[in-house]
């Protein structure tokens, strides 16, 4: 089974990310912020990873840098989930090694066809 | 009172009253986030349980499908047409048979007068035996040659009276039994016809149950399909709707953080009135922007929250759904069919019975048909054996002249005997011919009865079994499913309570928001009031960069810009369908 990591410091908003990969048949694993999401990442392996942008402690595209620095994750699909919609934002990302980007609220349906595309 | 006196003054409730509405906010933020958890909870826990009912009932769903229950109808129409042909045949041979059984009565009748009669010419042979020996002791020996005569007719009599006792107790016995028979066939024939009026009627009855059922059944596929559709959608609103909570959060929080800034900006004014004067105004724009910002998110909130009441609701239907109805269908179908099929077995079993009845009765013909033969074969023989005797003594009588008139006379009566024996044996031979006919017909009619004739009911009592087993086979499997069915509706329609409670405890927590705009929109009137210029003593762009550096939505940009420039505020629109991946 596919691991999929979905970083947010809103529970509501994971709660929701892991139902609709869990009801698709993804195994989920949660974290609060880009800090705890780093730690949980380099402990394990992850196909894919969910992250929000902005977040306490340690914000998604910090998280990301640091993500793309560990041995195995470079080429590891990020999806960014934020509610930022910015072009100047996004390029950050693009730049930090995003894999695309999602504008809250998600289209559950797209999210998987295009999460199934990616771990394939 | 002078501007400046105001200001100080306003300074400490601006700052005393955003502090307040900051920790009303973050009181309001904490508890919806806990209530927000409570919906999403309740909403995976319905969903789960859609899952659950959505699951089982494609199962079922899949098993009516199976060809082998879809063919339950052909199946049940031919052992409908089978059961009308069966009990048909019956009827009509039924008929037949009564027919036969009152032509045997007739004949027995008939035979028994041909007995009768036979018996009565016997009695008169005896008689003329005993005058052919007195005749025989008178003429002495002229006349020892009628000895054999005398002795001749003595043995006819004797001959023909045992013959036909034994056919007149046979004739008598058959009678007995024959209208025994036709008592019960004119019993039966009325109950016949009254089953196969019922057997009409009940098989039509079935039919057509097993026909809507099936057109039920058929259409649950497409129901399935729909009502899987529904609850998807309703999903995807639930799960964009708590997403969207996300987004009014950010607000909220921005706005708190907005309340502390404004009220920082006002306690690092000093105490110096002009310090105060000047910042005013850029607080006074600052309250604007969050009143604009919460009567953004009240909207929101508004819609969110409708939202997932309304996916709620939505997800809780398929609990009334006619999908969910789809067991206790299969399980009607079965009992209806399963309830026809053991009576036309029950009535296959009574008319064997019937039929062993009849065919035991109506083996007795060929009994009597024998016995007659043999009688005839008889009577011919005699018949024969008359006329030779009438011959010979009438030759001889006349030999001898007058002395044997008395001879003659009987030899002569010997000869009328003869000839009436003569019509009675052909009056036996066409008894006999009418009982062969009756034999040859009852034979025709029998065939009814007959195991060929059983066989295509048996057939399609078979088939219909195998059909019903299928079928009796989906109705266990539905009836299981739909028990999981109801435990899991259940389960759900338990949860609606609490799922309306939640609600009614989210627009509980937007309560105190209202609360915090409406005092926050009596601040700004109140610097409105004292400060008559504040509206137009602040910089639109250094206060949008000021307000504007922690957001993080477009919602939120957009509000700003309403609330400094005037525009359009943008409503938010619930949305089902979310935002798509964009990919790099």
């Amino acid at each position: 089974m596919k691991r999929i990591l979905t970083v947010d410091d809103s529970a509501s908003v994971r709660q929701m990310v892991s139902f609709t990969l869990r009801k698709a048949g993804y195994e989920v694993v949660e974290a609060i912020d880009g800090k705890d999401g780093l730690a949980k990442v380099s402990s394990g392996k992850f196909d894919l990873i969910i992250t929000d942008l902005n977040m306490p402690n340690m914000d998604g595209i910090q998280m990301m840098t640091a993500v793309r620095k560990l041995a195995g994750y470079a080429f590891v699909p990020i999806l960014m989930l934020t509610t930022e919609s910015q072009a100047e934002k996004k390029d950050a990302g693009r730049k930090a090694g995003a894999t695309g980007w999602i504008v809250k609220p998600f289209n559950a349906e797209q999210l998987i066809v295009v999460i199934q595309k990616l771990v394939k | 009172m002078g501007a400046g006196t105001m200001s100080v003054g306003t300074r400490a409730e601006v700052v005393d009253t955003l502090e307040k509405a900051k920790g009303e906010l973050q009181a309001m933020a904490r508890m919806v986030e806990s209530k927000i958890g409570l919906v999403a909870r309740a909403f995976e826990g319905l969903a789960g349980h859609t899952d659950t009912i959505v699951s089982l009932a494609a199962a079922i769903v899949g098993c009516v499908e199976n060809e082998s229950v879809s063919s339950v109808l052909p199946k049940v129409q031919t052992l409908g047409a089978a059961a009308r042909v069966f009990i048909a045949d019956r009827l009509q041979a039924t008929t037949g048979i009564l027919e036969t059984v009152t032509t045997e009565v007739k004949l027995l009748r008939q035979l028994s007068r041909v007995a009768g009669d036979q018996e009565a010419i016997a009695f008169e042979i005896k008689a003329l035996s005993v005058l052919t020996n007195i005749e025989v002791a008178r003429l002495g020996t002229v006349g020892a040659g009628f000895h054999y005569l005398a002795q001749e007719l003595a043995n006819f009599s004797k001959s023909v009276i045992e013959d036909t006792k034994e056919l007149a107790h046979h004739t008598d016995g058959r009678r007995a039994a024959i209208e025994e028979t036709r008592r019960v066939l004119s019993a039966e024939l009325p109950r016949l016809r009254e089953e196969l009026a019922r057997i009409e009627v009940e098989l039509g009855n079935a039919l057509a149950v097993v026909d809507s059922s099936l057109t039920q059944l058929s259409s649950t596929p497409v129901q399935l399909r729909t009502c899987v559709e529904d609850i998807a959608r309703q999903i995807a609103g639930v799960v964009a709707a708590v997403q969207t909570h996300d987004i009014t959060r950010q607000q909220i929080e921005h706005v708190q953080e907005a309340f502390a800034l404004i009220s920082a900006s006002m306690r690092n004014a000093g105490d110096l009135e002009d310090g105060v004067v000047q910042e005013l105004p850029r607080a006074y724009a600052g309250l604007t922007i969050q009143i604009y910002q919460l009567r953004s998110v009240k909207e929101t909130v508004a819609n969110w929250a409708s939202q997932i009441k309304t996916c709620m609701t939505g997800i809780l239907r398929v609990s009334t759904s006619e999908v969910v109805g789809i067991g206790p269908v299969v399980l009607e179908q079965e009992r209806k069919v399963s309830s026809q099929l053991a009576h036309i077995e029950l009535l296959e079993r009574e008319s064997q019975a019937y039929s062993d009845k009849i065919q035991r009765t109506l083996g007795g013909l060929s009994n009597l048909m024998q016995l007659v033969s043999e009688h005839l074969q008889r009577s011919k023989s005699v018949r024969d054996r008359l006329r030779l005797l009438a011959f010979n003594s009438i030759i001889e009588a006349s030999h001898l002249g007058t002395q044997a008139d008395a001879i003659l006379a009987i030899s002569t009566s010997i000869k009328g005997i003869s000839a009436a024996w003569g019509q009675i044996t052909e009056q036996s031979g066409q008894a006999m011919q009418e009982i062969l006919n009756l034999v040859k017909q009852t034979n025709q009619v029998m065939e009814a009865f007959s195991e060929a004739s059983n066989e295509r009911l048996r057939e399609a009592q078979v088939q219909t079994r195998a059909a019903l087993g299928n079928l009796r086979s989906a109705a266990e499997f539905a009836a299981s499913q739909a028990q999981q069915m109801k435990a899991a509706t259940e389960k759900m329609q338990a949860q609606i309570a609490g799922v309306g409670k939640t609600g009614d405890l989210l627009d509980a927590c937007f309560g105190r928001g209202d609360a915090v705009l409406a005092e926050i929109e009596r601040l700004r009137r109140q610097l409105e009031v004292d400060h008559p210029d504040v509206k137009e003593r602040y910089d639109a762009t250094e206060v949008e960069q000021l307000f504007s550096a922690s957001y993080t939505t477009e919602m939120e940009r957009d509000v700003l810009q309403a609330a400094l420039r005037g525009t359009a505020l943008p409503v938010a629109q619930p949305t089902f369908a979310g935002n798509s991946v964009e990919l790099f």
